[in-house]
Parts: C-alpha cells; sequence; structure tokens
C-alpha cells in the first residue's frame, strides 16, 4: 500500500518535472550524448592511444611507456617544441604592438575610422590559404620575388626567405602577426575606449606631452588587456600549423617543423597515431601550463576579470 | 601635428594591409607566365578573365565550392539554434547538475582541438566516414563557446519578461520562439558568423578526414593547387572566388564580428 503510493508520488513527480523541464530534457540529453562521444571518448581514446601500438586491423597492443619514452629520444621532437617557442617569440609580442598602434590610431579620431577597423580585422577572416598563397609569391627566394624587389632599392642583396633555415620561421611569423593583429586591435580597442576620458584630460592639464601620456596612462590602464591579448596569443601560437603546412612542410632542414606540424607528420604521413597522440598530449599539456598561470593571475588581481 | 602623424601611419599601414588583397584579385587577372618571372605583374595591365574560365572549366573546383557550402552552412544553422536553446537553459532554467553540467562543457575548451584529431580519425575510419561530410558536419552540430555567449547575454535580460509569458500561459517552446529567439539575435548572428568563418577557412581537419580530391572543401583544393610552378594566376583567381563569401559576411555583419570578440573576451 504504502510502496505503491510512494510509486504515484513517485511517478506524478517525474510527471510534474516533465511538464516544468521539457525542453530541458529534449535538448540536453542529445548534447550530452553527443558531447561524450565528440569530445570525452576522443580524449579518453587519445590518452589510451599513448601506452599501445594501434594497428589498423587487430587489437592495440599495450607497450607502457614506450612512446613516452621515445618523446625523449626524439630530437625532432625536441626541434620542434623549440621552433614553435621561437615562432612564440617572433610572433607574441609584435602582434600585441601592432594591434595596439592599429587601435590607437583608430582611436585617435582619424576620419572612416569604422572602414579602417574593418581593412585591418580582414585578414583575420580570410584563410591561412589565402594568405599563405600570396605570402609565399611575395617572399619568393629569388631575385625576382617581391620583397626581394623592394629591398634591393634600399641596396640589400636578395634573401632567400622561405628556402633558408635561419629565415623561414621568421617569415611565417611575419604572416600570423598580418593575419592576427587585426584581432588584437579589437581587444585593444574596447580598452581604450573604456578608459575615462578624465584621467587623459587631468594629463594634459598637468602638461604632459602626448608620448608620456601614452605611457603613464594609457599603456598601464590596459594592463588586463594586455594580460588577456598575452595569453591567448600565446596559446594561438603553440598550435600554428596551416602556414607550416602550405608554405615549407616542415622544412628546409626541420626548421619549421611545429609541435603540430610535426604531430600532423607523425601521425598521417608516418602513421604513427600512438606516438602523435603522444605529441598531442605534450601540446595539451603546455596549453594547460598557460591556461593555470592564466588563472593564477586573474584570481590575484581585481582588475582582471 | 599629432594629426599628421596618426594621418600617416594611417596610410602607411593601410597600404601594407591592403596590398596582399590588391596582388591576389590583380594577379587573377593576368595571363599565367607572366606570373613567374615578374615582380610587379600584378599592375594593372591587360587584363584578362582566362585564369577564371580556366578554374571553372576544370568542373573540380565547382565540386570543392559546393563541398565548402555543405560542411560550413548546415553547422552554422545548427550550432545558431543550439546556441540559443542551450544558452536559454542554462540561463533561465533551473533543474539538476545545471552548473556542472555547463562548466564541464566549458572546461573542454581548454583542450586544443589538435588532440581530439588522433583518435577523431580512428572512430570515423571505424565509422566509415572517412572521406564523406559526416566527418565535418557531425562533430560540429553545435559548439560551446556560442552557448556561452548566449548564456552571457540572456543572464543580463530580466526576468519579469518571461515570468509575465508564463502567467498568461505560455509554454518553455513558446517563450523560446517568440521571446529568447527574436530578443538574442544579435547574439545568435555573431555565433553564425563566426561559425561560418571558422568552419569556411578550416583546413586541418578536412585535410585528415577527406583523401579524396572529390570530396575536398576549397581550402583543401586551394592548398594543393599552391606552389604549383607557373599557376600563381589560377591559384589566386580560385583564392579570390573562395573568398568572396568570407568577404559579403565579413561587410554585412563586421559589427557582430567586434562585438563578438570583446564579448568573449572582456566582460
Amino acid at each position: 500500500m504504502t510502496s505503491t503510493t510512494s510509486k504515484q508520488s513517485f511517478s506524478a513527480r517525474i510527471k510534474r518535472e516533465l511538464n516544468k523541464n521539457l525542453l530541458v530534457y529534449v535538448v540536453l540529453i542529445p548534447v550530452i550524448i553527443h558531447f561524450l562521444i565528440f569530445q570525452i571518448y576522443p580524449f579518453a581514446l587519445s590518452f589510451y592511444l599513448t601506452f599501445h601500438d594501434w594497428k589498423i586491423i587487430g587489437d592495440p597492443e599495450f607497450v607502457g611507456l614506450k612512446h613516452w619514452k621515445n618523446l625523449f629520444d626524439d630530437e625532432i621532437a625536441w626541434k620542434a617544441i623549440w621552433n614553435t617557442v621561437k615562432f612564440s617569440i617572433y610572433y607574441i609580442v609584435p602582434t600585441m604592438a601592432l594591434g595596439l598602434i592599429l587601435a590607437v590610431i583608430i582611436n585617435s579620431g582619424v576620419k572612416y575610422s569604422g572602414f579602417f577597423k574593418g581593412l585591418f580585422f580582414l585578414p583575420v577572416v580570410t584563410s591561412f590559404v589565402i594568405i599563405a598563397g600570396i605570402w609565399g609569391w611575395l617572399f619568393r627566394g629569388t631575385e625576382d620575388g617581391f620583397i626581394n624587389y623592394l629591398i634591393g632599392f634600399v641596396g640589400i642583396d636578395p634573401q632567400l626567405f622561405l628556402s633558408s633555415s635561419s629565415q623561414a620561421l621568421l617569415v611565417l611569423a611575419g604572416l600570423s602577426i598580418f593575419k592576427v593583429a587585426g584581432t588584437t586591435m579589437i581587444y585593444y580597442y574596447a580598452g581604450l575606449q573604456s578608459i575615462d576620458r578624465q584621467l587623459y584630460e587631468a594629463a594634459r592639464i598637468d602638461g604632459a606631452s602626448p608620448w608620456k601620456i601614452f605611457w603613464k596612462v594609457t599603456f598601464p590602464m590596459l594592463k588586463p588587456i594586455h594580460f588577456y591579448v598575452a595569453i591567448t596569443t600565446t596559446i594561438g601560437s603553440f598550435q600554428i600549423f596551416d602556414s607550416a603546412f602550405l608554405l615549407t612542410n616542415g622544412g628546409p632542414n626541420y626548421s619549421t617543423t611545429t609541435i603540430v606540424y610535426y604531430l600532423y607528420h607523425q601521425g598521417f604521413t608516418s602513421l604513427n597515431l600512438s606516438y602523435a597522440a603522444v605529441l598531442s598530449y605534450v601540446l595539451f599539456f603546455i596549453i594547460l601550463i598557460i591556461a593555470l598561470i592564466q588563472r593564477k593571475y586573474i584570481g590575484k588581481d581585481p582588475n582582471y576579470y | 601635428m599629432k594629426k599628421v602623424i596618426s594621418y600617416t601611419a594611417l596610410a602607411i599601414l593601410a597600404i601594407i594591409f591592403i596590398m596582399p588583397f590588391i596582388i591576389m584579385v590583380f594577379g587573377s587577372l593576368k595571363e599565367v607566365k607572366q606570373a613567374q618571372i615578374d615582380p610587379l605583374f600584378w599592375l594593372p595591365t591587360n587584363p584578362s578573365i582566362q585564369n577564371y574560365i580556366n578554374i571553372f572549366s576544370n568542373g573540380i573546383f565547382i565540386r570543392w565550392i559546393w563541398n565548402s557550402i555543405v560542411i560550413t552552412v548546415i553547422p552554422v544553422i545548427t550550432q545558431m539554434l543550439f546556441a540559443a536553446l542551450l544558452g536559454y537553459i542554462f540561463a533561465k532554467k533551473q533543474f539538476w547538475g545545471k552548473e556542472a553540467i555547463f562548466w564541464i562543457f566549458m572546461a573542454v575548451i581548454m583542450i586544443p582541438q589538435q588532440l581530439f584529431i588522433i583518435p577523431k580519425y580512428i572512430m570515423f575510419a571505424d565509422f566509415g566516414w572517412i572521406n564523406t561530410y559526416w566527418a565535418l558536419i557531425v562533430p560540429e552540430l553545435w559548439a560551446i563557446m556560442g552557448v556561452f555567449l548566449v548564456r552571457q547575454f540572456l543572464q543580463g535580460i530580466p526576468k519579469n519578461l518571461e515570468e509575465a509569458a508564463y502567467i498568461d500561459g505560455a509554454n518553455d517552446w513558446q517563450i523560446f520562439f517568440k521571446i529568447i529567439l527574436p530578443l538574442s539575435f544579435p547574439v545568435i548572428a555573431t555565433v553564425g558568423t563566426f561559425a561560418f568563418i571558422s568552419n569556411w577557412n578550416d583546413l586541418f581537419q578536412p585535410l585528415i578526414y577527406l583523401t579524396n580530391e572529390k570530396m575536398f572543401p576549397v581550402t583543401v583544393g586551394l592548398a594543393s593547387m599552391l606552389g604549383k610552378e607557373g599557376n600563381f594566376g589560377v591559384e589566386m583567381a580560385g583564392a579570390t572566388i573562395s573568398f568572396i563569401p568570407t568577404f559579403l559576411i565579413f561587410i554585412f555583419f563586421q559589427r557582430y564580428f567586434t562585438e563578438g570578440i570583446t564579448m568573449s573576451g572582456i566582460k
């Protein structure tokens, strides 16, 4: 008797809950299943792979830490990590600086600022394939290359650019700076607009030069933006792949083999899926550390949101 | 003085930023042979549309454009719909585990997409999805970033709007379609524009899941043309065509891009 009443009230409760939240269940349950299949399962499978030898036919064979140990003896893997760090060094500060310069100019009261903002943002929405195609033509390492032609006017000898192991990574960084500066510009522009105008007026009344106002007022007031932009561009720079694939195929002499390029190469050219999974976890750990640094500083300073 | 510096810097930077696009368009209007030898070949003399004729007479290019449209448009529509639905659910509904589910979804953003490539390749090989649209459409049906943006937006909207509708006897679906959807249109447009650009421009995923030339989207197709000596003009014709949809979306929805970037970053 008691069990039937509790059953009834239980089914009544379910009915009530369904009435109230039917939309939630209808939408969320398929989404959670999708999330488990396409996010959680691959994440786990990838980790599992790093301890196994994957075969096209037959069961994967457990090999313990073999693939992880390979990483430590693999000079090219370390070179790829180092190349990626070098790429970050070439890329992060110039992208931030160019974005800030663009934002300052747009914000300085020039005419048609909306048009120019759009123009500077255009490379962001253009595919890497298009920009790489143009970039490759601009930076051809022969005398008749466009950039070589230009630098010829100031008496610089033709450079090899993409065929030079010391210059190729710089040319790729230049491409990324050109492509991404528009995004940093948008962040900085939002930051500049949120600075209280009275601060500038006070500084002007004190007789500060525009140059001084920039370094003493504007630049420090943008601190949260600097930090945010630094983190996002750093994370982005560790994932660089497209330009290395399109323009140099990781060469010459592995000088543009980045972590993701090497991962791609190991996985899909050498068909070393397990080792590629190890490399993808290396990338994951690096990005996780950057994100944790971000978390730590955001927690500490009340100026960050 | 300050004005002079601003305008000079603006002019120089504008020229640098517009130059690659001018080279692309003018380059596409040039005879093939000229492209290799002359750094100034792109200057507008003797334009011809021969490159465009060549690229379209090669049927595969039209197929690439079509593939790009399929794998872009379907996820764009579903991502907008799911962003709206899930954004509404996570912002306004009360149910067990709500916050936990949302933040688990969000945590996955921390994982670089490249980590999923290898396991997904193995899964898709099992599913028989390699060289099909499924590999590029099904995993992209919804995306958490859009949900985050809509949730963020709806949390800022006062409760009494929906409460009044509830009192009038409206159910969740009616509230969603009559109130939430029109209200959050600007955010949903932002989600759509971002989804369009990222899918249309994606190179990495199609490069891995598609090996059959007939299935390539235009990014992978163009990449396969890159660097082949002697067809820079054709390459640029292809680049120009594949750029047109991006450019139109950008012209009409520029506002949503810039607002979207600011919204997702600094709140």
